[in-house]
């Protein structure tokens, strides 16, 4: 098995009800499409009329991120997730993959862990983990890592080179304050904890970053996943990564460089140098903006209606270009009235 | 002159001005008026602050009896965002009239954290409310703005928002 792959087999898991958060992301498009149905159709016909772009072939990949999968049975979580991996099942062309941005479990419960593989089972696709904060500090990763893999890795599809990376690395506070793990568990389950401190990849995965893209073009087109976006958002809330200006300098050799990330639960879109950063609705609830300016606050969405509870549940649609530019598409609403910038669209 | 006629001539009546010297300060922390002296308005606020501590552990699931699904009001509201205490009282479409903070604070305890509504005169009731208007205080009072998400003035690398004696681990010093 390729190294942090977890290739599940098919799981007749219940479904019962829909609601959907994922990303779906793309690459090999020419023109711009925003539809829901209509992207995929589009996209196969375009790439394959487009006789420039020998290297990237069309296909599409889904995200699902933040889940927070409690351990009591038949939770409400538990149904939005299937009802994501149902989505991701309906859409055609099959996506080819998957990558789940973190945070599958709630206290990082092994529990939990396992109720999210179960239900992620029924992907028939490959899928790729990367773990948040609510899943690793338990037992430090351990049950994670024995479950979904090796905590950073990448891989090729069709020309494009994706990576993985750990980015909920925070420095030890639990030893001097001899903290048990359920105490340093829940230290990081809360987003406005003063005890936890900033988070990052850390050494170990900036040189895992280091040599795997060593070998790789510039004009190689590279997708990174992380937990937390690779841009100082709102630092209190970890909406940031310590080292993420080294990662930006790792991949600065790269025309283009496309960052998905989870942890935030709402549609943000920010853009630095070569790097396009789209973060990921999670399944489990939406978190409020930070008081702060958003560099691009056309990918805000509303609102959500607490008494509405698919509300700000929703499907973003990436398109990229052979270029990696693109149109972000977002679709979290259930009234979709509310934002027509949003919904019809607008270039990455 | 007798040492007793003496006490009676000076001693006693300061006695009686300092007893109630003693009386006037004793009575002047239930006073509702300024002047207040330093002393005075630091237990004021160290009252205050305390009843606001009360309401961010309850804001984060320290009331078991408040949710069945694990969740907390932090879940959704963390600094209390998204919370805007000053806002209400406000019209809640779904409610179908105007109602208070503390009406909507136990609309979420009953919803989405599927529990048991709190006192909306209790102690813990005043607690969730000074908390979340704690972590908003400065921001315009706008009731009825039925729909904008605001967010809480704190915008701090860490703590808690509001002053308290930190617990000295990791980056809470």
């Amino acid at each position: 098995m390729e190294e942090g792959v977890y290739v599940p087999e098919v799981d007749p898991y219940g479904i019962t009800r829909r609601e959907l958060v994922t990303v779906a992301g793309k690459s090999g498009l020419i023109t711009m499409i925003a539809g829901a149905v209509g992207l995929n159709v589009g996209m196969v016909k375009v790439a394959t009329a487009e006789p420039e772009s020998p290297r990237v072939q069309p296909f599409t990949f889904a995200i699902i991120s933040d889940s927070h999968l409690y351990s009591i049975p038949d939770h409400k979580f538990d149904g939005i997730l299937a009802d994501s991996v149902d989505k991701v099942m309906n859409t055609r062309p099959l996506p080819e993959f998957v990558v789940y941005c973190g945070d599958i479990a709630q206290n990082g419960r092994q529990d939990q862990l396992e109720k999210g593989r179960k239900i992620l089972g029924k992907l028939s696709m490959p899928i790729h983990f990367i773990p948040g904060e609510h899943d690793w500090y338990l037992d430090l990763g351990i049950a994670w890592r024995g479950m979904f893999g090796s905590q950073h890795w990448s891989f090729d599809h069709k020309g494009v080179h994706f990576i993985g990376l750990t980015s909920i690395l925070v420095r030890d506070f639990w030893t001097p304050a001899h903290m048990s793990p359920v105490e340093r568990m829940s230290a990081m389950e809360m987003l406005e904890s003063p005890i936890a401190g900033p988070w990052g990849i850390r050494e170990e995965g900036l040189e895992f970053l280091r040599k795997d893209v060593k070998p790789l073009r510039g004009d190689q087109p590279v997708v990174i996943f992380t937990h937390g976006p690779l841009w100082d958002y709102y630092p209190r809330w970890n909406f940031q990564t310590e080292d993420a200006p080294e990662v930006r300098q790792i991949l600065s050799k790269f025309q283009h460089v496309m960052s998905f990330h989870g942890h935030v639960h709402q549609t943000i879109f920010n853009k630095i140098g070569n790097m396009s950063s789209v973060g990921s609705l999670g399944t489990a609830w939406p978190w409020p903006y930070p008081n702060v300016k958003l560099a691009y606050p056309q990918s805000r969405m509303n609102r959500v209606d607490p008494a509405n509870k698919e509300d700000g549940l929703g499907v973003q649609h990436i398109d990229l270009d052979r270029g990696f530019k693109g149109i972000w598409h977002g679709d979290p609403f259930s009234d979709d009235l509310l934002q027509p910038e949003v919904r019809s669209g607008w270039k990455v | 002159m007798k040492m007793t006629e003496l006490f009676r001539r000076i001693a006693a009546p300061a006695a009686v001005v300092a007893l109630v010297s003693v009386g006037i300060f004793a009575t002047r922390p239930l006073s509702a008026r300024a002047p207040f002296t330093p002393a005075q308005l630091a237990d004021q606020e160290k009252k205050l602050l305390e009843v606001v501590n009360h309401g961010r552990d309850l804001w984060h699931g320290s009331r078991k009896d408040m949710s069945t699904n694990g969740l907390a009001c932090g879940n959704c509201h963390p600094d209390a965002a998204a919370s805007n205490p000053q806002t209400f009282p406000k019209y809640q479409n779904d409610m179908g009239q105007v109602v208070a903070l503390r009406d909507m604070i136990n609309w979420c305890i009953t919803g989405p954290l599927a529990g048991k509504e709190i006192d909306p005169d209790g102690t813990d009731m005043i607690a969730m409310e000074a908390y979340a208007t704690y972590l908003y205080r400065g921001t315009t009072i706008t009731p009825g703005l039925a729909t904008a998400q605001t967010a809480p003035i704190v915008a701090i690398k860490s703590g808690t928002g509001y002053p308290r004696k930190a617990s000295g681990i990791g980056y809470d010093k």
